[in-house]
């Protein structure tokens, strides 16, 4: 889409993401892309901009990549991952001279943090601890059963862990019993514990600006990690006007004026909704395409719109559609795993491809055969996507070829 | 996973079938090209920087698409968008005019990714050749020679044998990539690419002749009715070199049965069977096991006959004449269907009548009960057969072949050329030297050399280019080759400071006094620069070409460097040949012919250079090139402070030429000081 040119000042994208390289690209806006020193050649190659930098450092180094940004007349910087937000607090509180842009950027970086304003600001949370060390984990898992006056060790009810900065479900456990908390590293620690809640787990992705929702989007989890489809059933929907109150709240909670949030729910079937956590980043799990797709417009470009302070609402405006309503269909995906420890073929049905619901899949025989280990949900070794009108037939689909071997 | 794999099981035969089944796979077909076209225009719409987010989707339904022969020539119907729409930007296929046929087989055999990525690189090929697509700097006739090369180096994806379990994907698309090329190139084209290949490789008369029974092994999959019979006769020819040449050898059921027809042959055919052979094997440079075997019963019963099998010239049969108990003996204990080869190389030395040299004997002779080390015994097992040749026949038939044969030495694909070469420049004019070499590195795994007064060992070395892993090589080389870069290596390390190039005095110690003291090399060891280029080319000229040096005459090889370039003239690396003449051809143009111990002396230079192997007088093992194209490449070589003309006579428009050569190619990567 052709934007015209209303700002002359640069926009830094933090991190590399050539899906957001090229939605900005076609905004017609100047752009600065701050990345890994690897992506520099290729950068150079393509002519675009680009300042190398390495997000792993300390953020008190960030003056350095203030005064790079500042020489290229940047007016606001936007995270692309997890490990951008901070940097983009920083570097926005330094930019518009407010500290407290970065402040409120670090509680997004906490879990343990973010859960504690959630729930000061009234939000519906698990119950949660700090752990620092393995006793500190079994405490909880016996406290929590003995609240639920669960005796049965054997068959105690669950609890989570996961670190306080990892994006999605890295470094995430299921803690049933003591030989969980044995497997946990002690390097793994600190990590905030959480009680298991039950419902069903969905995500949204609110694109805020000047503290306003201006596009609330429902993503209806089919299997955590493995499927989704945008957007969700009528039977999540139907919940809508409460999920934007929930959001809202959130907006407030967490002093949000400009960006995406990406929080995660869970609701009970008679509409109570627990918040699970929240990131300011772009959601994993091929939700921006799955947007795109069924709304027609590009969410890196309203990321991009949402970050930035000096965007008009008449703007923000035309550009998104309205909600629910406006969508072509339903699209799903869903990421598959190798379920062997050695790959010899790719098993994929004719049915599957006959189905008039399939898209493309991206799945290939891997060169080596040998299958790595699973790290979060990050590394999926393919996906395969859908689109069609039926909610309920998405979720057939998405659940029928959850259990399907693709990888022989 | 579908009806499709399972067609693919089948021989080619069977598989002609495919199109009467046509309608079952159409009705997916149609679906799947509107999708693969839509994928294509997307890719076709991103910019440069983005193609990499949807190239996927093209070669995943490319994938799908050559999964069948209907799909191959969909494939084919966008061939020639695929360049315009980023298909391959970003990627090693970028480039079309930069692959290499040899190295498709390979990829093609991988799996996943890669094997798609090269799938569609031969369809853009076929585009090219077929005149679909005009690529700007390739043309039809390059893309078609490059495809025929492919499949003469593949026929086995083409003709696959019959196949008990189910072939990977992969394999498939690989056998239905080239079941459609065949259908739209000829037979015959291949047929012919594959002589060339095999002439072209041959004609240099290697030792390791491995890749050449490869070559003819496939090429006989490739004899039908429907090419031509001249393509079909010269296969055939290479077919029976390497196998039955002669009446009995072709009727006998196996080694076995080959002897005992001997036993019962006449004296006329004994003599008619070794006529065959010689004839055969001085033709194509390529020796039947069971000649061999001939070989070993005449050399019981007939010794007489010896010299019909082995196409003596006189000279040749005067030395057998004269050393007849030794040639004997050699056949003896070295001569078996494991070592055939040796063959040609016995016929070689003895008619290079090097037996004359007295020291000679005593020092082979030594070679037959030398006790050999554990570790030389284990580096030379591979050669041992069902036969019961011995370790010590084994290191004879390697002595022969390089003696005989000492510009058929390759270094494989190893990195050696600096060995190689040495072992060839000794095998020419210092066997003996060789010799002794060979005797200690093969006794007590170790060599002994002196630099400037001082004693080296290599056994108490550790560094050297090559340790482990040599492949492809004979046995001298795989004795030889570990000291010598050892040794090569600690005389380059000792002259490290002396701010001028070690080769100068190196190689004059490595290789033998015989080398010419002078040395130039144009590159500065100082600053690193090419410095004074000009001069570099004029002294060579006035050293080495007749019409400027005076008329000296070159007495002994000249171990030069040259920079390897690519078919683009872009810098490979470094490389070192042996200049073994210089003459004029008989158009009276004057050539460098020279030995290049990598096994591929046509290799083409880039700017219009090519070595030739045949048609300009080269001997066996000799490549040559026009004087300045092979100056051009050069970057040190070794002269002689009193035998020269004088620079200033050579004229400044040949220095000039060669500069720009220079310049345009290796030099890219050099400053010009």
């Amino acid at each position: 889409m052709e934007m015209k040119q209303i700002h002359g000042k640069t926009t830094a994208l933090l991190g590399w993401s050539l899906q957001a390289i090229e939605a900005i690209d076609k905004m017609n806006r100047p752009y600065v892309v701050v990345g890994p020193p690897e992506f520099k050649p290729f950068a150079d190659k393509n002519g675009i901009q680009f300042v190398p930098w390495q997000f792993d450092v300390p953020i008190e180094h960030s003056m350095e990549l203030y005064e790079k940004l500042k020489e290229l007349d940047t007016k606001v910087a936007v995270p692309i991952y997890e490990e951008t937000v901070e940097w983009a607090g920083m570097l926005n509180s330094l930019l518009w001279e407010n500290p407290r842009v970065f402040n409120k950027s670090l509680l997004l970086r906490d879990k343990s943090l973010m859960k504690r304003r959630a729930h000061l600001a009234g939000l519906r949370v698990g119950v949660f601890e700090e752990a620092f060390n393995k006793e500190d984990v079994a405490h909880f898992l016996k406290r929590m059963n003995e609240a639920l006056l669960n005796m049965d060790e054997e068959n105690y009810e669950p609890i989570h862990v996961k670190p306080f900065d990892k994006a999605g479900t890295v470094g995430h456990r299921m803690i049933k019993k003591s030989e969980d908390i044995e497997e946990i590293d002690d390097s793994e620690f600190p990590l905030l514990m959480e009680s298991h809640l039950e419902g069903q787990e969905f995500s949204c992705e609110a694109f805020v600006h000047n503290g306003k929702v201006h596009f609330l989007n429902i993503t209806e989890y089919v299997k955590l990690g493995h499927s989704n489809f945008v957007p969700a059933s009528p039977t999540l929907e139907q919940w809508r006007p409460q999920i934007r109150e929930t959001i809202e709240q959130l907006v407030k909670a967490f002093e949000v004026e400009n960006g995406i949030l990406h929080p995660e729910f869970f609701i009970t079937p008679n509409g109570t909704i627990y918040f699970g956590e929240v990131a300011a980043r772009i959601p994993g799990g091929h939700i921006f395409e799955h947007i795109e797709r069924v709304y027609g417009f590009s969410p890196y470009q309203g990321q991009i719109l949402c970050c930035d302070p000096e965007t008009t609402d008449e703007e923000l405006k035309t550009f998104f559609p309205e909600e629910v309503v406006s969508a072509k269909g339903h699209s799903g995906n869903l990421m598959v795993y190798p379920k062997v420890k050695s790959i010899s073929k790719l098993n994929i049905p004719d049915e599957l491809k006959e189905h008039p619901y399939f898209l493309k899949h991206n799945m290939f025989l891997p060169a080596t055969s040998k299958v790595s280990e699973r790290v979060g949900f990050g590394n999926h070794y393919g996906s395969i996507y859908f689109f069609g009108e039926d909610s309920t037939e998405m979720r057939k689909l998405l659940e029928q070829y959850e259990k399907h071997d693709f990888y022989l | 996973m579908n009806t499709v794999i399972k067609e693919k099981k089948t021989t080619t035969a069977t598989r002609r079938k495919t199109t009467a089944r046509k309608k079952t796979t159409t009705t997916k077909i149609s679906p799947l090209e509107k999708k693969f076209e839509t994928a294509l225009e997307t890719l076709n719409q991103a910019k440069p920087f983005a193609k990499s987010l949807y190239q996927t989707d093209v070669y995943q339904l490319a994938n799908e698409l050559a999964s069948t022969i209907e799909g191959m020539s969909v494939l084919f119907k966008y061939a020639h968008l695929f360049d315009q729409a980023g298909v391959f930007l970003n990627g090693d296929w970028e480039d079309p005019t930069k692959l290499q046929p040899p190295f498709v087989g390979g990829s093609l055999r991988l799996r996943g990714i890669y094997s798609i990525l090269e799938l569609l690189s031969e369809m853009r090929m076929l585009a090219i050749a077929k005149g679909t697509y005009k690529h700007e700097s390739l043309s039809s006739e390059h893309a078609s020679s490059f495809l025929n090369e492919v499949l003469a180096l593949n026929l086995d994806l083409l003709f696959p044998e019959e196949q008990e379990s189910e072939l990977e994907e992969h394999l498939i698309r690989a056998q239905n990539l080239f079941t459609y090329l065949q259908q739209e190139l000829s037979c015959e084209s291949v047929a012919e690419q594959m002589v060339q290949e095999i002439k072209r490789i041959t004609v240099q008369r290697p030792i390791i002749t491995k890749r050449i029974i490869e070559l003819i092994e496939n090429s006989k999959l490739l004899i039908n009715d429907e090419i031509d019979s001249e393509f079909a006769e010269e296969l055939a020819k290479y077919s029976r070199a390497i196998d039955a040449p002669t009446p009995l050898s072709l009727e006998a059921a196996d080694q076995r049965d080959y002897r005992l027809k001997l036993e019962q042959a006449s004296r006329e055919e004994l003599i008619s069977e070794a006529e065959r052979f010689a004839e055969s094997m001085n033709e194509t440079g390529l020796v039947s096991p069971y000649h061999a075997i001939l070989l070993r019963f005449l050399n019981r019963k007939y010794q007489e006959i010896i010299p019909s099998a082995l196409h003596l010239t006189e000279s040749g049969i005067t030395s057998f004449n004269e050393n007849i108990d030794l040639i004997h003996d050699i056949i003896q204990l070295s001569i078996y269907p494991e070592t055939k080869q040796a063959i040609y190389g016995l016929t070689k030395l003895l008619n290079r009548g090097v037996l004359k040299l007295e020291t000679l004997i005593p020092a082979l002779r030594q070679l037959f009960e030398l006790p050999i080390h554990a570790e030389v015994k284990n580096g030379l097992s591979n050669y041992i057969g069902l036969n019961g040749i011995s370790i010590n026949g084994i290191l004879v038939a390697g002595v022969v072949s390089v003696i005989g044969q000492p510009l058929g030495i390759g270094q494989g694909v190893n990195p050696i050329c600096q060995s190689a070469r040495a072992i060839s420049l000794w095998a020419q004019y210092d066997i003996e030297k060789l010799l002794k070499l060979i005797t200690t590195a093969a006794r007590d795994n170790n060599i002994e050399m002196t630099f400037e007064g001082e004693l080296i060992n290599s056994n108490l070395l550790l560094d050297g280019v090559v340790t482990a892993n040599l492949q492809d090589l004979d046995p001298v080389s795989i004795i030889l080759v570990p000291h010598l870069d050892r040794i090569y290596n600690e005389m380059m390390k000792r002259t490290l400071l002396r701010g001028e190039d070690g080769h100068k005095w190196v190689n004059r110690e490595f290789y033998g006094e015989w080398i010419p003291s002078g040395f130039i090399n144009v590159i500065d060891p100082l600053t690193l620069k090419v410095t004074n280029y000009p001069t570099f080319v004029k002294l060579f000229y006035a050293t080495h070409h007749p019409d400027y040096n005076e008329g000296y005459k070159m007495l002994y090889p000249n171990p030069v460097g040259i920079y390897l370039t690519n078919v683009h003239g872009e810098l490979l690396g470094l490389h070192a040949v042996s200049i073994q003449r210089i003459e004029k051809d008989q158009h009276g143009e004057c050539r460098i012919y020279f030995y290049n111990p990598n096994n591929d002396s046509t290799q083409n230079w880039g700017q219009g250079i090519k070595a030739s192997v045949t048609g300009f007088g080269e001997l066996e093992g000799e490549s040559s090139l026009p004087f300045h194209e092979f100056v051009s490449r050069m970057y040190a070589y070794h002269y002689n402070l009193y035998e020269q003309g004088d620079t200033y006579m050579v004229e400044e428009s040949i220095v000039e030429k060669v500069e720009t050569l220079a310049k345009d190619s290796w030099g890219k990567n050099y400053e010009w000081a």
